[in-house]
């Protein structure tokens, strides 16, 4: 039954008289390929805090502990979600939790999906991840969600504080989405954030925080 | 969801003696198209980039059985299933069977234009199914049952009043207030209840990817996110036009896409999923259904002219350039797709017979067409659609002219045929239509053509024809 209403779906399509296809016009090479490191990262910094993010360079681990201190602390945050990606791992916040006063859980501490849930939405204020890429050309982090990316880490929290080492800021969306579909890989799902979660749909009155995180914080690591 | 655009002209009249929507319609679409037009600067050539977007348009149009095959069997390597809808009937009953058979009470929804052309929230809650829309502008809509006033904004346009009073009714807040924000805060707590409970999540998609099955969403609150993230089942549905040949082209069409849409050079989220979640993963979908839905448009690709229409990429960027959508709004168009976009897709899908007006609101300014991201030749196809309403097109549904249009017309071309006849007829169609002047002004011709006269005057016919003023000419000169 669905197949047939499949080929006949593709049969009127397939029967129809077609056109030749336009010429793509040559578009120019995108700014962002001329520029070194140390501009991709200014670039990407401005940009990240153009679409309503709040953006601190971190020279070592040390710092960015004492960063994440202080914003936790200014936000009055106890209770933090991390996920268990390759660039948080190295940084033990676990353990810089029990040091600064903050309660640091993560997603393989619930045994179930359900307790996860729970606590992604409601026990906790905010949300750590790393990122696979940043791209300069608008400011976006790029997560490629799998066991140790959780989708609603960077979601469900009022706040999201996103750590992006230097060396994963890239030019444009279109090196990221090479690197993370090499070889035949799909993630499941890959999201590109940029900027708090907005709306304006009441009198376009513009305001953050409608359904995900109303305050995104990137700290960029050298 | 039905189609009021027969209603047309009285909606439209409506929302012109409206001061509310009025107020808004000065500053909206004026406001939105100038971001627009800052935001396309970022490009390194705007001009280039735009072009460059209507050609992959283009090719996806052009290729878009093999692309559709392309895309499936992608889609099902990577786990998602797949089904193919003919029409709403079958699109809103996979979804209804699948609700029932989850045994799920309630279902969310990101904002969808799609599910709106099926009338999905109808087709659930016949079958006990609550549906909670998820989009702030969807969600008061749904809740004061009004159609979308704008494809970025569903309801801009509600006075804040109405919204508190609406949402003090169904519980959504316990204290008045007039505070956008404060309003917003609370649909955020209670929709996130929905959320965190969720078993069945519904969004439509932007774009397809044939290379990889990957279905791609657009966003700037975080509810198509949290869609395609919390439940254990995911319905995303796409109308069959929605792909793209390849991640490159995607890429690009989102670069142009948030820029028309709402002038941002990406809009806060954008997500790209292929297929469920992987076994290990502890949230996102365990099952992935894709919905082709066809609802028409293979019929409308049978003719190379309509099958244009189904370029379209819902970026709205026309209903902010059309000076037809700038004075009457969203609601006149009658369906789920409004402006200029709506004038070339409706017919294309619904047929001649219930959109005779919406064909004819257009001024042929051309201005939506040089917007266009996809390509689209709105003015081009709006002519072709009156020719073909004209002529009784069946396929189409055309209504053809009644029998005194086609005597006239007949009439004509007798009298045309012979120039002594002509100047004979001129000479006593003149006289006759100038009984009815006052001053220099014909205001109407009793049994006459009365759709001229609805909207405009005949100036007085001159007592001597431009030949007859010629021939004196001549003979002074002589």
């Amino acid at each position: 039954m669905t197949d047939q209403i499949r080929h006949r779906i593709l049969q009127r399509l397939q029967g129809a008289e077609r056109k030749n296809v336009a010429a793509r016009p040559a578009l120019p090479t995108p700014r962002e390929n001329h520029l070194d490191a140390a501009q991709l990262k200014d670039q990407f910094m401005a940009q990240f805090e153009a679409q309503g993010g709040t953006c601190y360079p971190v020279a070592d681990r040390g710092a960015l502990h004492d960063r994440l201190a202080a914003i936790f602390q200014a936000e009055g945050i106890t209770r933090a979600m991390a996920t268990t990606d390759d660039v948080l791992l190295p940084l033990d916040l676990v353990r810089w939790g029990q040091h600064s006063g903050v309660s640091v859980v993560m997603p393989p501490d619930y045994p179930d999906r359900r307790g996860f849930t729970q606590a992604v939405f409601d026990e906790v204020q905010a949300g750590i991840t790393g990122v696979d890429f940043a791209a300069a050309e608008s400011g976006t982090l790029i997560l490629a969600h799998n066991r140790n990316q959780a989708r609603l880490v960077s979601l469900a929290p009022l706040v999201h504080v996103a750590i992006v080492p230097a060396t994963r800021i890239v030019g444009t969306y279109d090196t990221a989405i090479q690197a993370l579909f090499t070889n035949g890989r799909r993630p499941s799902q890959v999201s590109f954030i940029t900027g708090p979660s907005m709306t304006a749909d009441i009198q376009a009155t513009m305001f953050k925080g409608m359904h995900g995180p109303q305050k995104i914080v990137a700290l960029v690591l050298e | 969801m039905n189609i009021t655009t027969e209603r047309f002209k009285e909606t439209a009249r409506q929302e012109l003696a409206n001061a509310h929507t009025q107020k808004f319609l000065q500053i909206l679409p004026l406001r939105l198209a100038s971001r627009r037009d800052s935001a396309y600067q970022s490009f390194p050539d705007p001009e280039t980039a735009h072009r460059y977007g209507q050609a992959v348009r283009d090719e996806s149009i052009q290729r878009l059985p093999e692309l559709l095959q392309v895309f499936e069997t992608n889609a099902i390597t990577n786990g998602a299933r797949v089904f193919w809808a003919e029409d709403s009937r079958a699109a809103n009953g996979y979804i209804v069977e699948l609700a029932k058979r989850q045994g799920v009470s309630y279902v969310t929804k990101g904002k969808s234009m799609v599910t709106e052309e099926l009338g999905l929230n109808e087709a659930l809650a016949q079958a006990g199914i609550e549906t909670w829309e998820t989009d702030l502008g969807e969600f008061i809509t749904q809740l004061l049952q009004r159609p979308p006033f704008h494809i970025v904004g569903p309801a801009l346009n509600i006075p804040v009043e109405q919204i508190r009073d609406i949402f003090l009714q169904k519980g959504v807040i316990d204290t008045p207030t007039t505070d956008p924000v404060a309003l917003g805060m609370a649909a955020r707590r209670f929709l996130r209840e929905k959320f965190r409970d969720l078993q069945m999540g519904i969004t439509g998609v932007n774009m397809a990817v044939a290379e990889t099955g990957t279905v791609i969403n657009v966003e700037n609150e975080g509810n198509i996110r949290l869609n395609k993230s919390s439940p254990r089942i995911l319905v995303c549905v796409m109308s069959l036009e929605k792909v793209v040949p390849t991640l490159a082209d995607a890429m690009h069409m989102l670069r142009v896409l948030c820029r028309s849409a709402t002038g941002q050079a990406a809009g806060a989220y954008i997500t790209l999923d292929s297929g469920p979640k992987r076994s290990d993963d502890i949230d996102g979908p365990e099952e992935l259904h894709i919905v082709i839905l066809d609802n028409g448009r293979s019929a409308a690709y049978q003719d190379p002219k309509t099958r244009e229409a189904l370029r379209c990429i819902r970026c709205g960027a026309c209903l902010n350039a059309c000076p037809v959508y700038g004075k009457v709004g969203g609601y006149p168009y009658g369906w789920a797709y409004s402006g200029p976009m709506g004038q070339v897709l409706t017919p294309a899908l619904q047929g001649l017979g219930k959109t005779g007006d919406l064909i004819r609101a257009c001024t042929l300014c051309h201005r939506c067409k040089i917007i266009c991201p996809a390509g689209i030749d709105h003015p081009s196809l709006l002519l072709y659609y009156r020719y073909k309403d004209v002529v009784g097109d069946r396929a189409l549904g055309g209504s053809g002219t009644g029998w005194r249009e086609r005597f006239v017309h007949t009439l004509l071309s007798v009298a045309g045929s012979d120039h002594r006849l002509w100047r004979l007829l001129a000479k006593i169609a003149r006289l006759a239509a100038n009984r009815f002047r006052s001053g220099d002004r014909i205001h109407s011709i009793p049994n006459g053509p009365r759709g001229w006269f609805s909207s405009r005057d005949l100036r007085a016919l001159p007592a001597k024809t431009f030949r007859e003023r010629w021939a004196q000419m001549d003979q002074k000169r002589n």
